[in-house]
């Protein structure tokens, strides 16, 4: 991988060719391009949070599993929420988290999980050391900023971890932390990858506490297709996922790789730190390989899993079945398929 | 006074028939424009769905009760910011009109904040009011503010000169022509401007919900719409909407009636006829 990376850094048209021929070559029966344009909805802005999209990019594995290019769709507070996207069709796929998938599901959308690139949700409350807030029980009688998109899952996580809603002060935020900072707020709803790194490269001392270690088990960064691509065009939702478990592949054996794409090529005008991007990098890649995924491959979620979702979920108030909203077949068709992509 | 009811009564009837006719237009137009740009079911509600989610729906009376809730907190907090800046302006004309050099030297740099966008300053707003009641009574009031300023020092300079010079010549001082002369005169202004501050003032409110207090229909319309809840998202505009519609026949309605009494020519009205 570090020849790869120093390809990456020349980049141009000869990298695409060194790394088409990386590992399988590509699907035999998709000749180039055959499969048309694959368009990703992102969950976020286009920082680091999306390595493997970008290396998959740059490397050309979507061209190599049949594409004739992908188009990245940024996400951000302002952006339609990425469900509706991949819902309405101007998306094939999209990346979100199972509490939002659900609720759309609730509400007739007719999408289905088919992976998940986080197994534990990077959700934390973020708190300056001087005054941190290190449990859950911590949090009563405080300040918490959250933003309207986590509304969901910060009503789902006080009810499971008992806490009453009155005693806390939810305070609406949109994503840059200085209100933490000017103490304005005690705590901040953050992506303990994202917030807590910004404002650690700006000297400030943070301490967070995963809402994954309290009583809220969610996967994260879930892939979802439509019911229809699942019945019909499977092979373009297979291809897809190839090229993202190369990316991802690639993305967590270097968390530098992903931090450079994105500062000086996806996310340019962002303003993004590579530093911070790196450390960002390097905490998502601990939320994606575990012990389970090294074994089952990338994206996989396990049965058991699943049922602590669908029952993290219920506490919140959503009620869905694990086959409602989870169809990991298809991931385990392309495995058995291709065991060489683990 | 059978005058009065007839001319009340007349304003109500042909309000009546404008909203009924404007509802109509809105209901043809919002099927024209589903139809028009082939939109997905799943996002955009007609208006048999919004009907759907707020009457028949298994959901419907928990849905009701979170869009009134959200409304009653919306309504309340339009009032707060329409009194904020109906009173503010009502300093400033007063102000302006008894003190010339103040309207000169201010008015231009009243008109130069009106052009800065709210939501803009929003952030600045909240750093310095907070996220609670004054704040909503700011950034509502500000909206309400600058169009009621304009209209009553106008409305405030209207009454006949020769009424001023009456007051004057019977001893009467600035304050007296103002109270006598100039106030009276400007109330036809003040409801000019509550036509256009009141529907103002619920866009101000919405717009402090959503971006510093979180409560309210506003904040409501923001989460539904990230849960994917767009019937929520439609039901609401269309609810606050119809509470705007009523809002501005109310204003309307009072306006008949103070206008039929104390207006421009209040003579057709009544008294000087007997």
């Amino acid at each position: 991988m570090t020849a790869g990376a120093t390809l990456l850094g020349v980049g141009g048209g000869g990298l695409l060719a060194a790394c088409g021929s990386d590992s399988d070559g590509g699907n035999s029966s998709a000749s180039s391009g055959s499969l048309g344009l694959l368009t990703v909805r992102l969950s976020w802005i286009k920082n680091v949070e999306f390595a493997g999209e970008y290396i998959a990019d740059q490397r050309g594995y979507y061209k190599a599993a049949g594409f004739s290019g992908v188009n990245l769709i940024s996400g951000g507070a302002s952006a339609t929420p990425q469900d509706t996207d991949v819902a309405t069709g101007k998306a094939f796929i999209g990346i979100s988290s199972p509490d939002i998938t659900a609720n759309a599901i609730t509400q007739g959308a007719p999408l289905k999980i088919i992976g998940a690139q986080y197994q534990k949700n990077p959700f934390a409350i973020m708190s300056l050391s001087k005054s941190p807030i290190r449990t859950p029980q911590d949090m009563v009688g405080k300040k918490i900023g959250v933003q309207a998109t986590n509304e969901s899952v910060w009503s789902a996580f006080l009810k499971a971890n008992k806490l009453e809603s009155a005693k806390i002060t939810k305070v609406p935020v949109e994503f840059d932390p200085l209100p933490l900072t000017t103490g304005t707020v005690d705590g901040w709803f953050s992506f303990v990858t994202n917030e807590p790194n910004a404002l650690r490269v700006k000297g400030f001392d943070v301490t967070t506490f995963m809402l994954a270690d309290h009583n809220y088990p969610l996967v994260s960064e879930t892939f979802m297709v439509t019911d229809e691509s699942i019945a019909k065009n499977r092979d373009k939702v297979k291809a897809a996922l190839t090229a993202e478990i190369h990316g991802w592949k690639d993305a967590t054996a270097d968390p530098t790789l992903g931090a450079k794409l994105a500062t000086t090529i996806y996310g340019k005008d962002l303003g993004l730190e590579e530093k911070e991007q790196q450390l960002e990098s390097a905490d998502q890649n601990k939320l994606i390989l575990t012990d389970v995924t090294k074994q089952n491959g990338l994206f996989t979620v396990t049965d058991q899993l699943i049922e602590e979702n669908i029952a993290t979920l219920k506490l919140g108030g959503v009620d869905i079945t694990a086959e409602e909203l989870f169809d990991l077949s298809i991931l385990r068709e392309l495995y058995k398929e291709k065991p060489e992509l683990v | 006074m059978n005058r009065l009811v007839t001319v009340v009564l007349a304003r109500v009837g042909r309000m009546m028939l404008t909203v009924l006719a404007s509802a109509a237009v809105i209901v043809g137009l919002w099927y024209a424009f589903i139809a028009v740009f082939d939109l997905n079911s799943l996002v955009a509600k007609d208006p048999q769905a919004v009907w759907d989610y707020l009457f028949t729906a298994r959901r419907a009376p928990a849905s009701r009760k979170a869009i009134m809730d959200g409304l009653w907190h919306t309504l309340g907090d339009a009032g707060l910011g329409y009194l904020f800046g109906t009173v503010a302006a009502i300093v400033v004309a007063v102000t302006f009109v008894l003190f010339r050099p103040v309207e000169r030297a201010l008015m231009p740099v009243a008109m130069m904040l009106r052009s800065v966008p709210l939501v803009a300053m929003i952030p600045l707003l909240t750093l310095v009011f907070g996220r609670g009641l004054v704040a909503v009574g700011v950034i509502a009031g500000i909206i309400v503010f600058f169009p009621s300023l304009v209209n009553l020092v106008f409305g405030l300079r209207s009454g006949p000169p020769a009424a001023a010079d009456l007051v004057h010549a019977y001893g009467g001082g600035p304050v007296m022509v103002l109270r006598k002369v100039s106030l009276p005169s400007a109330l036809p202004a003040l409801f000019v401007s509550a036509r256009i501050a009141v529907p103002g003032a619920i866009i101000g409110a919405l717009l402090a919900e959503w971006l510093a207090t979180g409560q309210g229909l506003g904040y409501y319309m923001q989460r539904a719409q990230q849960t994917f809840n767009y019937g929520g998202v439609w039901a609401s505009v269309v609810v606050i909407t119809v509470a705007s519609i009523v809002l501005y026949a109310v204003v309307g309605f009072l306006e008949a009636v103070v206008l039929a009494r104390y207006g421009p020519s209040p003579g057709r009205g009544g008294r000087a006829r007997r």
